[in-house]
């Protein structure tokens, strides 16, 4: 315990001695006053503590649509744009020389010699390392925390899981950093590889984004003219029944075999493009999930009744779409039904797919580092 | 017991670098015994396999009666590595607690130990700054200090006067007699062979990897102990026989006999020559370094045993 106290100790004071610490700290305060400065009246809302109007019939105090809003901005634009982006840049630029000052030659001797195993030592040193991450979004989400409740009345406790979702996010990466540290012993080399390995995820993660819905999507139009030729063959079945010299057979049967043509087309095109889409989708089974990870807290905090912002950008209206009727091979009934689809999806991933898989990929990296770490001469 | 007994220890770096070849080694309870060698020697790789900074390739011995990285006996070692660095982020004190803490040191025995060390070391009034405003020496101090944070039974110093002034380093000597007088163990990698000489009550010397010569200064040197007589004069043809050497106007007697040596003073007086000096001379430190050296490269020549 008095080992693991002094590495916790030695770790703050190492971050805090870093300007870098204390001006991500003030920017995400900033950030949370402004998050606070958002208020709602019986008119709509107010932004800057009443310094700017916006009148709404719908984004009042007191209404689902104002909850929802708030929310809203903290897990689809805080959370996922300031502490999923600008705050893990800042802070991997941060922690990126503590491994490879860890293990430096004139400092890495000393700690060796003390009675602690080199992986105890390897693991508590990781763990504490990641304490950058663990204060500055603990601060941040007590803050929003304390905002939700004092505008909304909503003491919302799911708010604080963007602590633990944002520290695995951060860890995936971080796990990456020590492995290139403890090879190269450079942060700079650490940093710029794990800036590629992000930016590698990014890419999968959306190329499998852009196949699931190109398939979704395919297969949506494929059952859609499917349904499409069953109707118009039900159709005709009824009118060659009651008339076999119908004018209208010839119509139908044409309008059958187009839309065999079009199935067949989007078939064919599903099944060329459905083994990238499986291939990527392995792939990303494989890597760390950071979008997905932090698209739990957008799943957790939202509500069945709730607005969910992140749908609303997406065009999916499901509460308008319930009281119109569209057409169902209509372009948007179509793009409704694949990001419906899509979206449905990605709510059934569970937290073993999400996480667990992650966590698998963290854990073999940093076996590989601690390896290294464990077998290496100083 | 012995502080330290190793026995075999070999390493060989990756692609085929022999640091270790086979060393034996053993130092006694409450003796200060230094490690001495020329560059690339192996004396630092010897210190860090003790320390676990390195892995042998193969190494049996124990250090304070326990096997070699044994957590129980790494927890009694005070240790200063050579070209140290410490965090710079840290005050003095902090150093040492934070040193001590990874040692096992209670906080109540770290407070009260840090103090007097911090006193003791001549740096009472720097602990609560931060080490990026220490001198070198200073720094290397608090790396004493450091060292015996955990009361060690065993300390393990590798260059310790590196750095340090010629004032500083007599404090240091004087720190190290004291802690002997303790009953620490220390052992001693330095290449200050003037300090070792000066401290030392047991060398050993090592070259390419290996311990060619091991012991107490006196007993390693008994056999270069002679009296030399200086003379005014040629010396006489019967010089060159009944003494052992002749060089110049120095005649050189092997042995420290100078009884013996009192009928070959009569001998020269009665021919009429001045004797200007005659001494007693045993080999330095520096000079038995040399023979080890030069042993190891041309093992035929003379001298040396480990």
């Amino acid at each position: 315990m008095t080992v693991f106290k002094a590495l916790v100790i030695d770790a703050y004071r190492e971050l805090s001695a870093a300007k870098l610490f204390w001006l991500t700290l003030g920017l995400s305060a900033l950030v949370v006053v402004v998050y606070g400065s958002i208020g709602f009246n019986a008119e709509g809302m107010t932004i800057l503590f009443g310094l700017f109007d916006i009148e709404s019939e719908y984004i009042r105090d007191g209404s689902p649509w104002a909850r929802g809003l708030y929310l809203g901005i903290y897990s689809n634009f805080l959370v996922t744009i300031w502490l999923a982006w600008v705050a893990s840049v800042l802070a991997l630029i941060s922690t990126c020389s503590i491994f490879p000052n860890f293990v430096s030659e004139g400092a890495i001797e000393l700690t060796l010699s003390k009675p602690i195993t080199r992986l105890s030592l390897f693991l508590i040193k990781y763990l504490v390392s990641m304490l950058f991450v663990m204060l500055q979004v603990s601060i941040f989400c007590f803050g929003i925390f304390l905002c939700v409740g004092l505008r909304l009345g909503e003491w919302n406790w799911m708010i604080l899981a963007g602590i633990p979702i944002v520290t695995l996010f951060y860890s995936y990466l971080f796990a990456v950093t020590v492995f290139v540290g403890m090879i190269t012993k450079s942060g700079i080399a650490a940093l710029l590889v794990t800036g590629v390995f992000w930016m590698t995820l990014f890419s999968v993660s959306l190329s499998e984004g852009i196949l699931t819905t190109i398939v979704t999507s395919q297969e949506v139009q494929a059952d859609r003219f499917q349904e499409g030729i069953e109707k118009q063959q039900s159709q005709l079945d009824e009118i060659i029944l009651k008339s076999p010299e119908d004018f209208r057979i010839e119509t139908r049967q044409a309008r059958i075999d187009k839309l065999n043509l079009d199935n067949k087309d989007a078939i064919e095109l599903l099944g060329k493009i459905k083994p990238w889409q499986t291939g990527i989708a392995w792939t990303l089974t494989l890597l760390p999930k950071t979008a997905q990870t932090i698209g739990l807290l957008e799943r957790w905090l939202s509500t069945d009744d709730g607005f969910d912002i992140a749908a609303i950008m997406q065009g999916d209206m499901r509460e308008l779409e319930e009281i119109e009727e569209f057409e169902p091979t209509s372009h948007n009934a179509l793009r409704r039904e694949t990001n419906r689809r899509v979206q449905d999806d990605y709510e059934d991933r569970s937290l073993w797919y999400i996480v667990g898989t992650s966590v698998l990929f963290e854990c073999l990296i940093l076996g590989f580092a601690s390896m290294i770490f464990c077998r290496r001469d100083f | 017991m012995s502080a330290i007994n190793l026995k075999d220890v070999y390493k060989t770096y990756r692609g085929g670098v022999h640091a270790l070849r086979g060393v034996s080694l053993d130092v006694h309870d409450g003796e200060i015994f230094g490690l001495l060698g020329p560059n690339g020697a192996g004396k630092s790789t010897l210190v860090k396999v003790m320390m676990t900074v390195i892995h042998a390739t193969r190494a049996s011995g124990t250090v304070l009666g326990l096997p070699i990285g044994h957590a129980e006996g790494l927890k009694h070692i005070g240790y200063l590595p050579e070209h140290h660095r410490f965090p710079e982020y840290l005050t003095g004190t902090q150093v040492l607690h934070y040193y001590a803490a990874l040692s096992g040191v209670e906080r109540t025995t770290r407070k009260k130990r840090a103090v007097t060390l911090l006193g003791r070391l001549g740096l009472e009034d720097w602990g609560k700054k931060r080490i990026n405003t220490y001198s070198k020496g200073m720094l290397q101090r608090l790396g004493i200090a450091q060292a015996l944070m955990n009361n060690p039974k065993l300390l393990v110093l590798d260059e310790p006067t590196d750095g340090v002034d010629p004032l500083g380093r007599r404090e240091i000597r004087d720190l190290l007699s004291e802690l002997k007088d303790e009953g620490h163990a220390i052992f001693l990698n330095s290449h200050l062979l003037s300090e070792l000489e000066m401290v030392c009550d047991r060398v050993a010397i090592m070259v390419k990897g290996k311990v060619t010569m091991q012991g107490t200064i006196e007993g390693l040197t008994c056999d270069s102990k002679r009296i030399e007589v200086e003379i005014d004069g040629e010396p006489p043809e019967w010089a060159q026989t009944l003494f052992d050497k002749v060089q110049g106007r120095t005649l050189t007697k092997l042995g420290d006999d100078i009884v013996a040596v009192q009928p070959l003073l009569d001998r020269l007086r009665a021919e009429q020559f001045t004797i200007r000096s005659m001494k007693p001379v045993r080999e330095s430190l520096e000079d038995l370094f040399m023979r080890a050296v030069d042993y190891i490269d041309n093992p035929g020549s003379h001298g040396g045993a480990a």
